[in-house]
């Protein structure tokens, strides 16, 4: 009962605040609340089990949040986020027409896939009793062993690839030198 | 672990608390002898309030002591007495202090951003109170037992540069402004050679959930720990079972983490985002009254809780640094939940110590200082231990 009730919470935070995100004027604002949808959408992560998923989310989003502030610091000005132009749009401008149509045809896949899927005879839903995690389960030792053998290739690929953008980060900063 | 652990540990660290109160007796406050005769019958999410209301309590009184305690020793470094007027050597100059900012007026400058200016404290606050969440005490005496505990409280500590960019950024002022970037680029930078630091311990130590790092560092330990590889101390415990004895390089590895952990408290020699003399005060500088108080709240309790991280992954937790020789179970006789409590408060102060002796004696580093001793030399130090730490798993453990 109270795991429903904080889970509807988690859930209203993520929407509410991702609808303000899109709707505020106010860059800053808008990007400290986008954290607020992360950090709820961490909390829905636990309610999935996905516990290290959950705080790897808070950890990166955190470093990711703070820079997208540097760069609103950075590209515009204050005159702008304190007066944002009240420039007015009507939401039906036929400008706004493509957008409209691919989300209402997405709606519209949602809602077919919603019905005509048949959760109750799914092969891997019927067995879930017996190869689901529990929530006492040690979901760390399961992520080591499947990184290091199923997942072996992917992990060293992403390795690989965070490396060059290291190095070329690195190489980016460095001071010229003098000819 | 879930909903269902966090609640059986909560139960459990309370049954302890009440098992303490029962053996103490008459010294019980008034606290314990309701939690006595109610036990268990008390409803679960009354105990995890009272949990966190304990914590709170617990990190405001700290507060209060460490305040006092941080203008002694910086008085007593620099030749002088102190508060000496308020109580018996001033030792009630803090309760005064917060007297006074409790009543002030809390002043919003009239351009600053309203709610990203209030909400600021808060959002400070609260990233290092949730920190303690993961923290064991003692024995068995934890609010929470997370199996990723290090990671956690790694994750919710990192929080609080963004309610310092709030604050800076709400203020409206340059000054305030430039702290809160400079906050942000010190906490970014130093987070890698902390958390590189944390993980060689944690890779001795083979888990991520604090309650059982801190067991495998004493008598308590189920399997068998070796002081420096060599010679089995799993029942001898004390000093020899810490994890910086258990494996020397993690010497280093605490250092490290140590240096780390005072730039994220953004704390001299790292506190160029409030650098008096340069800033007036950084990021807090438009805050009055109450809010002020939150700020300064989140940097003492922030003190204690990166010192009692390292205490835990390094220093050996609750366990006692007692050893057992022969028949005189020094170890043995200094283990225990109350002992447990005693030495963790009594090593993290020592920590919380040394960072104030830091403070006092040593000059702010400059930007570009700052940035190289983090890039250049605590960062590949830190891998270095890391590798040590792997190997050391691998050929002598």
């Amino acid at each position: 009962m109270a795991e429903q009730v904080v889970f509807y919470i988690f859930s209203a935070l993520v929407l509410l605040s991702a609808f303000m995100v899109v709707v505020l004027k106010n860059q800053v604002r808008a990007i400290f609340l986008f954290f607020v949808t992360l950090f709820s959408m961490a909390g829905l992560f636990v309610f999935t089990l996905a516990d290290f998923v959950a705080i790897t989310q808070v950890v990166v989003y955190v470093g990711g949040v703070l820079v997208l502030m540097i760069f609103t610091f950075l590209l515009s000005n204050r005159d702008i986020l304190n007066n944002p132009d009240a420039t007015r749009v009507s939401a039906a401008g036929i400008h706004h027409l493509p957008g409209m149509v691919v989300a209402g045809l997405f709606f519209a896949v949602l809602i077919a896939v919603v019905l005509q899927s048949n959760p109750e005879q799914i092969e891997w839903i019927k067995n879930a009793d017996k190869s689901t995690l529990k929530p006492t389960d040690n979901t760390i030792h399961y992520l080591g062993i499947n990184l290091m053998t199923r997942y072996l290739v992917p992990f060293e690929v992403v390795s690989l690839l965070l490396m060059l953008a290291l190095i070329g980060a690195a190489h980016l900063a460095r001071k010229e030198r003098k000819i | 672990m879930g909903l269902k652990n966090f609640t059986f540990f909560v139960l459990r660290g309370f049954y302890h608390l009440t098992f303490i109160s029962q053996n103490f007796g008459k010294n019980s406050g008034v606290f314990f002898k309701f939690a006595v005769t109610t036990k268990i019958k008390l409803n679960l999410y009354i105990i995890n309030v009272l949990i966190g209301g304990l914590l709170f309590s617990f990190t405001a009184l700290f507060a209060l002591f460490a305040v006092y305690a941080e203008r002694k020793v910086s008085a007593f470094i620099q030749d002088r007495l102190g508060p000496m007027e308020t109580g018996k050597w001033g030792s009630l100059q803090t309760f005064a202090d917060i007297l006074k900012m409790l009543q002030k007026e809390l002043i919003v400058p009239h351009v600053a951003d309203k709610l990203l200016f209030a909400a600021a404290p808060l959002v400070i606050f609260l990233s290092v109170y949730m920190g303690f969440a993961a923290l064991p005490w003692a024995e068995d005496v934890a609010p929470v037992s997370l199996n990723i505990g290090v990671f956690y409280v790694f994750a919710i500590i990192s929080v609080e540069s963004l309610g310092i960019l709030m604050a800076g950024w709400g203020s409206n002022n340059k000054y305030s402004l430039l702290g809160g970037l400079r906050s942000v680029a010190q906490v970014v930078s130093y987070e890698i050679p902390a958390g590189i630091a944390l993980i060689s311990s944690v890779m001795i130590a083979q888990s991520l959930d604090l309650h059982v790092i801190g067991l495998r560092q004493g008598v308590a330990s189920v399997e068998a720990i070796k002081f420096l590889g060599i010679w089995d101390v799993s029942k001898t415990g004390g000093v020899f079972a810490w994890h910086i004895f258990q494996a020397p390089h993690l010497i280093i590895a605490y250092i490290i983490y140590f240096i780390a952990s005072l730039a994220e408290c953004n704390r001299a020699p790292f506190d160029i985002p409030e650098a008096e003399s340069e800033l007036v005060a950084g990021f807090h500088t438009e805050y009055t009254g109450l809010r002020f108080a939150f700020i300064f709240l989140a940097e003492y309790s922030m003190m204690f809780l990166v010192g009692m991280l390292g205490v835990i992954l390094f220093l050996g937790g609750w366990n006692t640094p007692l050893p057992n020789i022969g028949s005189v179970r020094l170890a043995d006789w200094t283990s225990g939940i109350g002992w447990g409590f005693f030495w963790t408060l009594s090593k993290v102060l020592l920590v919380v110590g040394i960072q104030m002796w830091m403070r006092w004696t040593l000059p702010r580093l400059r930007m570009d200082q700052l940035m190289n001793l983090c890039w250049k030399v605590l960062t590949p130090l830190a891998f270095l231990c890391m590798l040590v730490s792997g190997l050391w798993r691998l050929m002598v453990m």
